[in-house]
């Protein structure tokens, strides 16, 4: 494997988990601030205020899809994907809890979802490496690991259809029309694509990483489409930073497949082989 | 909404129907991209030196992909619908986005994998990737198109409980779920290894030796759907559509009672007696592989 | 401060963790080929355990959640059996497909590589495998075993369903299903990956030996992380009062 300039994944953790969380908290802090400030500014604060829970969802995306790649690289037995659905139903149970539980202290929900998620993600992967005995050693923090940035992806998601992360308004916005499904769903993807994507011999965490921005600023468009339901103009706004972030990411993830690929032809024959 | 019998047969016939056509073109999407379980033969062809113009679709198993194109499609069109589109027009554009989004992560894959091959020497070819990635995308349209319609029947008709986005998922990984176990058998069973003899089994020890020459020229994935649209994508259309008409049928004419689900598994066990009849009758026409043992022990 | 006494609260976290270990056990009877199974190299149905439960599975829950839906005084044992006669249409029907192809688009007679005989139908099974494979198609006892399989999968997730909207409807009346029914896939989906690790993947039914090998340690995974999902589900209710 390559162990060249690769981002450790305490890094990408403290970037997935502080990126995630500023966002989160943003989408509830900016209105606030708002208020106090008044004016013409104030509604535009107000109004890009929902697309930071979405992007702290891509950090968390990031995250997840190196942790991802770091157990996946054992062999599950039964694919990549599998892991993804996991992280979600784990992290779409915590965010559920966390939010709901906190009831008037709003302001705790995102970091008691963070922990519930850890703590079940921690159980699962202890059960998954003592009791099934899958003898992967990484297991029990990248269960972990998942888990909390499943949860993180949850919330910044919901809070950029909702408007924030409170519970009654995430319930109204974002389970009764159904829209907490596309979370569930695009950002298990997101999670999981980039390793899947990526899978082979000579896979790079770079690439992956490109790639990982790129599924999630998908999840942000998509989510951003959803948002015009909901919030109108900041759904807007959060589906267009979704396409160029999208946009910047894929061209990156592009550049890095030419560089790593053995050659990018436009037409011709397969090249001779001893087969 | 309450309809009378002959109402209600009449939708559930055409949720029958759009189910057909769903689960036959999610089928050849998935043979389109070459995807899911055929498709590790793809992946670890250019590793035993058979190097291939086949796209290499990996946007995961069909039942994750497909359920999310469903929910992409189901989301927008719910968008569309609270902005008070016509519903048909919604379902369109909603079944469109699907499918975009499906396609790009249906490039990232291709160009993914290949560049993860490097030291096979697999090149990443431009021009399938062109023309392969919108043919992708019409099939999976047609797949979005009709999924959210029948969900959108269940939804504002039917009036079930969940929303359209919720359904457009779960019928989604259904048909995922039913495309990978049917028609990606006729894929990966007989289209990759199409040179060896009929009905012969496919030894361990060819995996990876895919076909890579097609009738004409070289293979690629076109010719791979052009293939399964014979066999592989109407038998699993048939069985998606028989999923969602079994399902609602003896509901719609016994109602919510105990006769229903009595006639629900009646229904089951006739497949299984239709499997078994076919097993005995498959059984007869291949006959053994393997002389009995006492006659080998026997001979020694 | 709820409505709801406390010995029917352990009552409803007891049913979900119950569902939680049905749908466990569900995963183990699905003869699962995975990869091989698509080329004919293994039996039982060419896709991934996970998706296959799920596929199925949530075709119950909406064949249980609308039973539930038209039925509002619909019996548990009702909704439960809707949801597993949903499951088992899909899975049947999907099987049966499957079989189709086996037969007349790859070729193969059905054959199982973990018995001598099939333990229903009596019929040898060794002597119709082809060189150099694990077996292929869905013999007779994959097919029943599938069935028995999907009907637990389906019920599991019934269940849940039903129990969430025992414990959300008189909180949230209007939200109730879509909560329900979010949490339910949540729930499904952890309890269909952790068997599928405890498999590793592929396994052929009730008669691989592989099943009396994994499922004991399995359904008690699952049984103790759906406990956990079952008192967070409760609590979430405690939430929601507020």
């Amino acid at each position: 494997m390559s162990d060249i300039k690769e981002r450790s994944p305490n890094q990408l953790m403290a970037f997935g988990i502080f990126g995630g969380l500023i966002g989160i908290y943003l989408t509830l802090l900016l209105p606030l601030i708002g208020d106090i400030i008044g004016g013409p500014i104030a509604d535009i604060i107000i109004t890009i205020a929902p697309a930071f829970g979405a992007l702290g969802g891509i950090c968390a995306v990031m995250w997840g899809a190196d942790a991802v790649r770091r157990v996946a690289k054992y062999g599950l037995g039964t694919g990549v994907p599998s892991i993804g659905q996991i992280a979600m139903g784990m992290g779409i149970i915590a965010a559920t809890f966390g939010l709901a539980i906190v009831k008037t202290y709003i302001i705790a929900g995102p970091i008691v979802a963070l922990v519930t998620a850890s703590v079940i993600g921690f159980i699962i992967g202890w059960f998954a490496q003592n009791v099934i005995k899958m003898k992967i050693p990484v297991m029990i923090r990248c269960m972990t690991e998942i888990a909390a940035a499943g949860a993180i992806v949850i919330i910044g998601f919901s809070s950029a259809v909702a408007g924030n992360f409170e519970f009654n308004n995430i319930m109204l916005h974002v389970y009764d029309n159904g829209v907490m499904l596309a979370v569930f769903w695009v950002g298990a993807m997101a999670i999981l694509h980039p390793f899947n994507a990526c899978l082979g011999p000579d896979e790079k965490q770079k690439r992956l990483l490109y790639l990982a921005g790129s599924t999630g600023a998908i999840t942000m468009a998509v989510i951003g489409i959803a948002a015009i339901m909901t919030l109108g103009t900041s759904g807007i706004i959060t589906f267009l930073i979704g396409v160029v972030l999208w946009f910047i990411f894929y061209k990156k993830f592009w550049d890095e497949v030419y560089l790593d690929a053995s050659s990018v032809v436009g037409t011709g024959l397969i090249p001779k082989t001893e087969a | 909404m309450v309809l009378d019998l002959t109402m209600s047969m009449a939708i559930l016939a055409l949720m029958g129907a759009l189910a057909t056509i769903a689960g036959c073109l999610e089928d050849l999407e998935s043979d389109v991209g070459s995807q899911s379980n055929p498709n590790s033969q793809v992946q670890l062809a250019p590793q035993m030196g058979f190097l291939h113009r086949i796209y290499n679709k990996a946007v995961s198993g069909e039942p994750v992909s497909n359920g999310l194109s469903a929910v992409v499609a189901g989301t927008v069109t719910s968008v569309l619908l609270s902005q008070n589109y016509y519903s048909l027009t919604a379902i369109v554009i909603g079944a469109f986005v699907g499918a975009i989004i499906l396609a790009i992560y249906a490039t990232t894959s291709y160009a993914g994998r290949v560049a993860s091959q490097a030291r096979f020497k697999q090149p990443l070819y431009m021009d399938i990737m062109r023309y392969t990635t919108p043919t992708i995308m019409a099939h999976n349209f047609i797949m979005n198109f009709c999924l959210v319609a029948i969900c959108y029947i269940q939804y504002e008709i039917l009036g079930y409980p969940f929303t359209i986005p919720f359904l457009a998922l779960i019928w989604g990984i259904s048909a995922g779920a039913i495309g990978s176990s049917v028609g990606d058998v006729h894929y990966g069973g007989e289209r990759e290894f199409q040179n060896r003899e009929f009905g012969c089994g496919l030894n361990t020890a060819l995996s990876g030796r895919i076909v890579r020459k097609a009738e004409s020229g070289i293979r690629n994935s076109i010719d791979n759907v052009w293939f399964c649209a014979k066999f592989g994508g109407p038998v699993t259309g048939l069985a998606l559509g028989l999923t969602v008409f079994f399902s609602s049928w003896p509901t719609t004419i016994w109602g919510y009672t105990w006769t229903a689900v009595g006639v629900g598994i009646l229904i089951v066990l006739v497949f299984i007696i239709l499997n078994r009849l076919l097993e005995i009758s498959v059984r007869d026409a291949y006959g053994p592989y393997k002389e009995e043992k006492n006659e080998k022990e026997a001979k020694a | 401060m709820l409505a709801i006494e406390p010995s029917l609260l352990i009552e409803y976290v007891l049913l979900i963790a119950i569902s939680g270990a049905f749908i466990c056990a569900a995963v183990h009877f699905m003869p699962v080929g995975g990869a091989p199974a698509a080329m004919a190299q293994a039996t039982g149905i060419g896709t991934g355990t996970v998706e296959l439960a799920a596929g199925s599975g949530l075709v119950g829950l909406i064949t249980a959640s609308y039973m539930y839906a038209n039925e509002p005084e619909a019996s548990m044992v009702l909704v439960v059996a809707a949801g597993a006669m949903g499951s088992m249409i899909m899975l049947a029907s999907a099987m049966f497909s499957g079989s189709l192809i086996y037969a007349f688009g790859v070729g193969v007679p059905f054959a199982s590589a973990q018995v001598k005989k099939d333990p229903i139908t009596g019929d040898r099974q060794d002597l119709y495998m082809s060189k150099g494979t694990q077996g292929h198609g869905i013999p007779t006892i994959c097919f029943v075993s599938g069935i028995i399989g999907a009907a637990l999968g389906g019920a599991g997730g019934g269940l849940i369903y039903f129990t969430l909207m025992q414990i959300y409807t008189p909180l949230i009346a209007a939200s109730a299903a879509a909560v329900a029914g979010v949490f339910t896939m949540g729930v499904f989906y952890v309890n269909a990956v952790i068997p599928s690790y405890g498999v590793g993947g592929t396994i052929e039914g009730i008669h691989d030996p592989k099943f009396k090998r994994v499922i004991g340690k399995d359904i008690f995974t699952s049984f103790a992380i759906s406990l956990i999902c079952g008192i967070v589900a409760v609590l979430i209710a405690q939430g929601m009062v507020a």
